[in-house]
């Protein structure tokens, strides 16, 4: 090849590729930045319709909690029009101001919500789903069943814990349990809490950081009980069916998912819309039955079968205990640090 | 004029990297020096906190195991190939520059495969009799050394065959006809020319196994941190930006200071250089 | 030279090349299992997971980001990297010697740093959009292949060539494309696929720097495979080494493969 053509070659390819870019961004688009699991589910459920109803172009950003508000905080609040997060991650949003208020009355949807959804953190996004977080344990090995939160600290437990890393959303939560079960604020008598968390560390193989790890570590026998959320349950009884998730008396933690919008999204109506799309009965009883997302509407039946794998119904939604993030917030660099010292070394 | 033309070609690279590289990492590292606490403040947390100790050692540790290992095995590896016939060579010049161009992504992600407790390498084992139950071998220092060397292996190769095949064949022919052994040979002639080879090829490991990010993150986990990795949950995770520079500003240091010293050391061990 | 060398040399590079190659072998086995987790030997064949990658969105939209970033960022680094190249060899004594050392500096300075300054000073503090953030970091990170591997080229160049030529009358821009640049066109071709492999494998810098809707290839990997561990990956991997062989095709008929040897 001699250099003319090569030359021209690469001037073609060169205004191929750029070319393609600049389609993108010719028509109207709505981004959507969230984890990117479920992706097809999801697509064939929520996008496709969606893209139909608003006539736009939907483009997304992927990635965990803490990335992509990170990445939106350094953005100053822009380049995203609805964000979903966990709650303990959108209560850090709502405190660095990077979210706006959302009115009501232009969210009709709002109204079938359980109420604990409808305005979880004050005027800012409703809950879509909720979730639990609680104890899992595999029946046939572990005896007898685990019914506290206390008896993760049991003795005949050696080396089959797996808990959440601290940087996870249900991380915290083996602090706030480890303070309860020394008797201790967590907030106040933090170096109590840690005495605790040193405690369980015999009986801890190994900890999790996402979702593949921990069923990853279950389904090769190395945990055998795992502090967890729910929506892991569903693979890992696929991979050990013995897997179980525990009646506690101190009972499960909730967790809510929500939609957000930015200070700085720049198509604020189409939001609206999305979220009260999202949150339609119609769209709640097909994730739920395709095992996607628990519902928050209370219009949605499910069978006992079909309801098993989630936090759904009123009993049971009123059984689980909140957590108080702004306070939880505040503490968790801290904790970070204290947590890393006992396991990162 | 000539100067001025000289410094026009120059000036746009030379201003992209000033501007876009040297300020935004100055500023990093300064930021670290900014603090009210006092200038030295985020480094004195670095070193008292033990976990952030035990991440460096651990960072310092695998380079220079990965560094060890793929010296060795890169030098005999080249060694091998250069002494080998036309046509086979360029087929194990093939073989070892694949994986070189295929991304960290990928080639870590193998390991993942490999190394995992339904693995490969588990199942040989078990097979061959070695064990009875699975090793737990992912998200261990071991593996983290494991793909690190397999990472790099193929640089250290074509650094090294590149550099024996410049030692002139009569340097050698002179030793055998005077009656050395082949072995002595390699001790006594091909061994001192290689250091130079060996000394870039060890600086490009170092640093490249010591501020890597990908492999760590994906073989080692949490449990395995490492100075890139942790970077990553200060700057991302944690939001701590100043912690995060002062890792920045470690990392800088260290590679740096490793740079300048094996150059030097390159420099005095080849007389012969120019 | 071809004197003998020690069996068991012989042997332990043999080893040294399975231990180099199984693994991709295992790759592209676990790609074609049709299992829905990853094992091999494969279990079953099955191309479904090749065609999963198609039905996923996130992989198309980041893999053409990722050659539209790695071409553009190539180009952008020539084009700023062959000048400097020929100015640091044809005006030798003009500049300074440090000038070198500057363009190593993105090799030098830790990826992750680099990544994790150029967030902090150029997207938070100037709020460029993130596609430009981006080209900005592969241009740089791949500059030094570039500057370097031209100007080795253009070491070999004999400039009284040029003078000569320049001396006849013909404009120094012309004699620069007709006489200059057809002699470093090894350096150039091989500047071009070493920077641009460099940028499409690249996490470190990415990392940062992806925002809504652009991410990079080896960043939606790395992201899928914090949730999944299906053969999915392998198949993106398999893919991604095909445009490995086909760089390399390149490389043996430009070059010739020893080139990377030198």
């Amino acid at each position: 090849m001699t250099m003319k053509t090569w030359m021209k070659a690469a001037v073609a390819l060169g205004a191929l590729a750029l070319g393609s870019q600049a389609a993108i961004a010719q028509d109207k688009t709505f981004t959507i930045s969230w984890w990117g699991y479920n992706g097809e589910k999801l697509n064939a459920n929520i996008i496709e319709p969606f893209k139909k109803m608003c006539d736009c172009e939907v483009v997304f950003e992927t990635g965990n909690n803490a990335d992509r508000l990170n990445k939106l905080k350094i953005r100053g609040g822009k380049g995203v029009d609805v964000i979903f997060l966990t709650d303990s991650y959108s209560q850090i949003g709502i405190e660095e101001g990077l979210f706006q208020e959302i009115d009501r009355a232009k969210i009709p949807n709002v109204e079938e919500l359980y109420e604990l959804a409808q305005a979880p953190q004050g005027n800012y996004g409703p809950a879509y789903t909720i979730g639990r977080i609680g104890v899992v344990y595999d029946a046939d090995k572990v005896d007898p069943p685990i019914g506290s939160w206390n008896d993760l600290w049991r003795d005949d437990l050696k080396s089959t814990i797996s808990l959440p890393g601290i940087t996870t959303t249900a991380g915290p939560i083996v602090v706030l349990r480890a303070a309860a079960h020394a008797g201790v604020d967590p907030y106040t008598q933090t170096d109590e809490a840690f005495v605790a968390i040193e405690e369980i560390k015999p009986n801890v193989v190994k900890n999790y950081n996402t979702g593949s790890e921990l069923v990853n570590l279950i389904s090769t026998g190395e945990a055998t009980v795992a502090v967890a959320q729910d929506f892991t349950m569903a693979s890992m009884t696929a991979a050990v069916p013995s897997m179980t998730w525990a009646t506690l008396s101190d009972g499960d933690i909730a967790t809510l998912n929500t939609i957000n919008i930015p200070t700085g999204a720049e198509n604020v109506d189409l939001a609206l819309e999305f979220i009260n799309f999202v949150l339609s009965k119609d769209i709640q009883q097909t994730e739920a039955e395709q095992g996607v997302d628990a519902p928050v509407n209370k219009n949605v039946e499910l069978t006992e079968e079909q309801a098993k794998i989630w936090t759904y119904g009123k009993e049971m939604i009123d059984s689980l205990n909140r957590v108080d993030y702004d306070k939880l917030n505040a503490a968790k660099p801290d904790w970070i640090d204290r947590w890393n010292e006992i396991f990162g070394s | 004029m000539k100067y001025f033309r000289s410094w026009s070609l120059a000036l746009p690279a030379t201003l992209a990297v000033l501007l876009l590289l040297v300020i935004p990492v100055a500023s990093t590292i300064a930021t670290t020096f900014g603090e009210s606490a006092g200038p030295f403040a985020p480094y004195i947390a670095f070193f008292k906190s033990g976990f952030r100790r035990t991440v460096l050692w651990r960072t310092i540790e695998v380079a220079l195991i990965t560094t060890a290992i793929s010296l060795v095995i890169g030098f005999i590896t080249a060694y091998v190939i250069a002494r080998m016939p036309g046509r086979l060579k360029s087929i194990a010049i093939i073989a070892a520059v694949f994986p070189l161009l295929t991304g960290v992504v990928v080639r870590s992600f193998a390991w993942l495969i490999i190394l995992g407790k339904n693995g490969i390498l588990n199942d040989f084992l078990i097979w061959i009799g070695a064990i009875a139950e699975p090793l737990s071998m992912l998200y261990t220092e071991f593996a983290v050394i494991i793909a690190m060397v397999y990472l790099f292996v193929p640089l250290m190769i074509l650094t090294l065959v590149g550099v024996l095949e410049g030692i002139p064949n009569d340097v050698v022919e002179a030793s055998i006809s005077l009656g050395a052994s082949p072995a002595a040979t390699f001790r006594q002639v091909v061994f001192p020319l290689a250091m130079p080879g060996l000394i870039v090829g060890a600086v490009l490991v170092f640093t490249g196994s010591f501020t890597s990010y990908a492999t760590p993150q994906l073989l080692g986990g949490e449990r395995q941190m490492m100075m890139g990795t942790f970077l990553y949950q200060r700057a991302m995770v944690t939001f701590d930006w100043v912690g995060a520079s002062t890792i920045a500003t470690i990392m800088v240091v260290v590679t740096i200071g490793i740079v300048l010293i094996m150059s030097r050391i390159a420099r005095r061990l080849n007389p012969m250089a120019v | 030279m071809t004197y003998r060398i020690h069996p068991a040399l012989i042997v332990f590079a043999s080893i040294v090349f399975f231990f180099l190659l199984a693994p991709l072998v295992i790759i592209i086995g676990s790609a074609l299992s049709d299992t829905t987790y990853l094992t091999f030997p494969p279990r079953g064949l099955t191309l479904r997971w090749f065609e999963n990658i198609f039905e996923m969105s996130a992989f198309r939209r980041t893999a053409i980001t990722s050659f539209q970033l790695a071409f553009a960022g190539t180009a952008l680094s020539l084009l700023v990297g062959i000048p400097a190249a020929y100015a640091l060899n044809r005006y030798r004594i003009e500049l300074p010697s440090w000038l070198s050392t500057v363009y190593v500096l993105p090799i030098l300075v830790p990826e992750i740093v680099f990544g994790f300054s150029l967030m902090k000073s150029v997207t938070v503090g100037l709020e460029t959009p993130i596609f430009l953030t981006l080209l900005i970091g592969h241009a740089l990170l791949v500059l030094p292949y570039s500057v370097r591997v031209v100007s080795a080229s253009l070491a070999s160049f004999d400039f009284s060539i040029e003078e000569a030529a320049i001396s006849l009358g013909s404009p120094p821009l012309k004699t620069f494309f007709t006489i200059v640049l057809p002699n470093i066109r090894a350096g150039v071709i091989a500047a071009f696929i070493l920077a641009f492999i460099t940028s499409l494998n690249d996490v470190s810098v990415s990392l940062f720097l992806t925002g809504p809707g652009i991410s990079t290839l080896p960043i939606q990997i790395l992201a899928h495979m914090e949730q999944f561990f299906d053969p999915t990956i392998a198949s993106v991997s398999v893919l991604l080494m095909l445009v490995t062989v086909a760089v390399m095709a390149i490389v043996e008929a430009t070059l010739g493969l020893t080139f990377l040897t030198k």
